[in-house]
């Protein structure tokens, strides 16, 4: 799995499928017999030949995965028979995951990791943001910094979810929903969180935690960044606010 | 996408080449959009030079030849030095011998041997409305402004697709909507010679590709090669409008669109910019190859300006028969007319470390492919001042 566009002339060796670029995240990977997974492809155009002459020789990817297929990966796969899987957010993949493709149906499993349905919610006041500091009572990504988050269960309604950890994780009273953001996934160990995130405006800033969380701040979102947050947290937050 | 019966029998039924092929179309149609695969009138293919596309592309070339045989009218890029010529060159035996097998293998297929970035000019002219499948930037570009034939900017293995099944996928610039202006270009300056070259490269990166739309331009169908040329290899532009000039300025839809103005003093800049060396050791002409009208010019100036470095000029082997005086004119002067390659595919690198050029494609692709320093320059003001 690499999380940098890849260049197929001069980033792979042409004759045992080792990845040869010193920028590359995989480099001295081999691609060979392997999935490959990168967000998308660049550089020359004679990189469909080589892809080519990778799967010629035999020491080809057995398939590759891309968030966004572009013109010389997806010449190089026919040229090379080499199935081909795009749409797929590649962040969530490790190199080392056993990985199911399915070319035909263009979708992919990832048997060994599990996804989990979560809802981080904002709360906003007056330009600031509430974070609030998890505790060592919790599961995951205990002493860092979050939005009011927490699983989605059954067939429960994400916003439904949020509004009742508002209301445990916060004792906050009159939350108006502001906006819903596009689902943010994020890998943790052998789970994918899936992240359904909400901005609300609350009226006031007086917060009661319960035991999940040990501490809360309202920050201005540009705040963010100085703090260890749970992964992708600004990222998320940035989902919200860019329409608001 | 839908596929006709005939298209699916060759995907299904066909050779190795249609399959492959036909696989090929439908892939980068998804990737694109394209509802359908559409007939096209010739094809022009690239990615014959030994040294753009080295063993990787040879190995696909010669594999894919075994039983491809081209079903329209095709054309080919130029190869990486002249066929007969190249030991002048500085051409190792090594680069020359695949050089030929790739050769060799398009003229299998049924390739015209053109070996020509300009196959608009040697008989490989596509009408209006027509659907092509042409790669090299610069003349999918020519095509589609000049000519308002209808081509997508193809890569080499695309259009060798659609060569060997006739198709291609409908989207882009095959569709109406897709050949509308995308920006306004207002010019300010009197254009002339090198100066269609430095518009391309300035509007190129300014508007950054899409397809504009110039007004306060006239400019003959010489000319505009150069400006094809030139916003090709500075952008992914492979098309432009020019009001009151080009074929299909009217349906352009310019009304509403972002403005740009170019002044003398944008071209000036583009110039200096592009201008990396001070003394060349070498002159090259073309990028693209140059017309047997061209050939006369070059002549002339020579014969007024003889030089005292190199002069290398790149034409097709067409223009090089049909210019024949010309031709001997410039060998008499020193000067090298080349054939079956190009400036920057060839390996100029063995001969030279600056180039003085005019062409706007060579000052972008010598730095990059070659190693270059560049000075650019009009090619009359060149022989000038590189004159005994």
């Amino acid at each position: 799995m690499s999380g940098k566009p890849m260049s197929f002339l001069g980033g792979v060796d042409r004759e045992t499928g080792r990845v040869m670029d010193p920028q590359s995240d995989i480099a001295g990977e081999t691609v060979a017999g392997r999935v490959l997974a990168f967000p998308h492809g660049k550089g020359s155009t004679v990189g469909s030949y080589v892809l080519y002459g990778l799967a010629r020789r035999g020491c080809g990817p057995a398939a590759i995965v891309n968030e966004r297929t572009e013109a010389i990966v997806a010449t190089g796969c026919i040229l090379g028979g080499i199935p081909l899987v795009d749409g797929i957010d590649v962040s969530i993949l490790r190199t080392g995951d056993r990985i199911a493709v399915d070319g035909d149906a263009g979708s992919i499993d990832v048997p060994d990791v599990t996804e989990r349905p979560v809802v981080t919610a904002f709360l906003r006041n007056r330009g600031r943001v509430l974070v609030v500091r998890r505790g060592e009572e919790v599961g995951t990504f205990r002493g860092a910094w979050s939005g009011v988050s927490g699983y989605i269960e059954g067939d429960e309604r994400p916003v439904d979810r949020a509004r009742q950890e508002i209301r445990e994780e916060t004792a906050m009273a009159g939350a108006r929903l502001r906006r819903q953001g596009p689902v943010v996934r994020t890998r943790h160990e052998s789970t994918v969180f899936t992240i359904h995130p909400f901005l609300f405006d609350v009226p006031g800033r007086k917060v009661t935690l319960d035991w999940e969380n040990v501490e809360a701040r309202w920050v201005r979102p540009e705040g963010l960044d100085r703090l260890p947050t749970v992964p992708r947290l600004s990222e998320v937050l940035a989902s919200v606010l860019a329409r608001a | 996408m839908r596929l006709t019966a005939r298209q699916k029998e060759m995907r299904d039924l066909g050779t190795a080449a249609h399959k492959t092929a036909m696989k090929l179309l439908v892939a980068l149609g998804d990737v694109y959009g394209a509802d359908r695969l559409i007939r096209v009138t010739s094809a022009h293919v690239a990615g014959a030079s030994y040294k753009m596309v080295g063993d990787p592309g040879l190995e696909f070339i010669e594999d894919f030849a075994k039983d491809a045989r081209v079903a329209v009218p095709t054309t080919v890029n130029p190869l990486g030095m002249d066929l007969e010529r190249w030991r002048e060159q500085g051409v190792p035996d090594g680069f020359a011998a695949k050089q030929v097998r790739i050769a060799e293998a398009y003229r299998a297929m049924g390739v015209r041997e053109s070996f020509s970035c300009t196959p608009y000019l040697i008989g490989n002219r596509p009408r209006f409305g027509d659907h092509v499948a042409w790669a090299e930037s610069s003349a999918a570009c020519f095509a589609n402004s000049v000519i308002g034939a209808r081509t997508n900017r193809e890569g080499g293995p695309s259009a060798l697709a659609s060569a060997v099944t006739g198709f291609t996928p409908n989207y882009g610039l095959h569709l109406d909507e897709g050949r509308r202006a995308t920006a306004i270009v207002d010019v300010k300056a009197r254009i002339q010679g090198m100066g269609f070259s430095l518009l391309g490269l300035h509007v190129g990166r300014e508007v950054g590709g899409g397809i504009p739309y110039f007004r306060g331009l006239k400019g003959t169908e010489a000319d505009l090669k150069w400006l094809s040329a030139s916003v090709a290899s500075a952008s992914d532009c492979a098309m432009f409008h020019i009001e009151r000039v080009t074929p299909e300025w009217k349906r352009a839809r310019p009304k509403g669109l972002p403005r740009f103005t170019v002044t003398e003093r944008d071209l000036k800049a583009v110039r200096r910019e592009f201008t990396t060396g001070t003394d060349a050791d070498i002159i090259g002409l073309g990028s693209p190859q140059l017309s047997a009208e061209e050939l006369r010019q070059v002549a002339d100036l020579m014969t007024k300006y003889p030089p005292r470095i190199p002069v290398w000029v790149f034409t097709s082997r067409a223009a090089r028969q049909e210019a024949i005086g010309p031709v001997l004119r410039i060998e008499v002067l020193g000067g090298r007319v080349l054939a079956d390659t190009c400036l920057e595919v060839t390996l100029i690198e063995n001969v030279s470390k600056t180039v003085a050029t005019p062409s706007g494609k060579g000052a972008v692709y010598l730095p990059v492919l070659c190693g270059q320093k560049v000075v650019m320059e009009d090619v009359e003001r060149l022989l000038r001042r590189y004159s005994t």
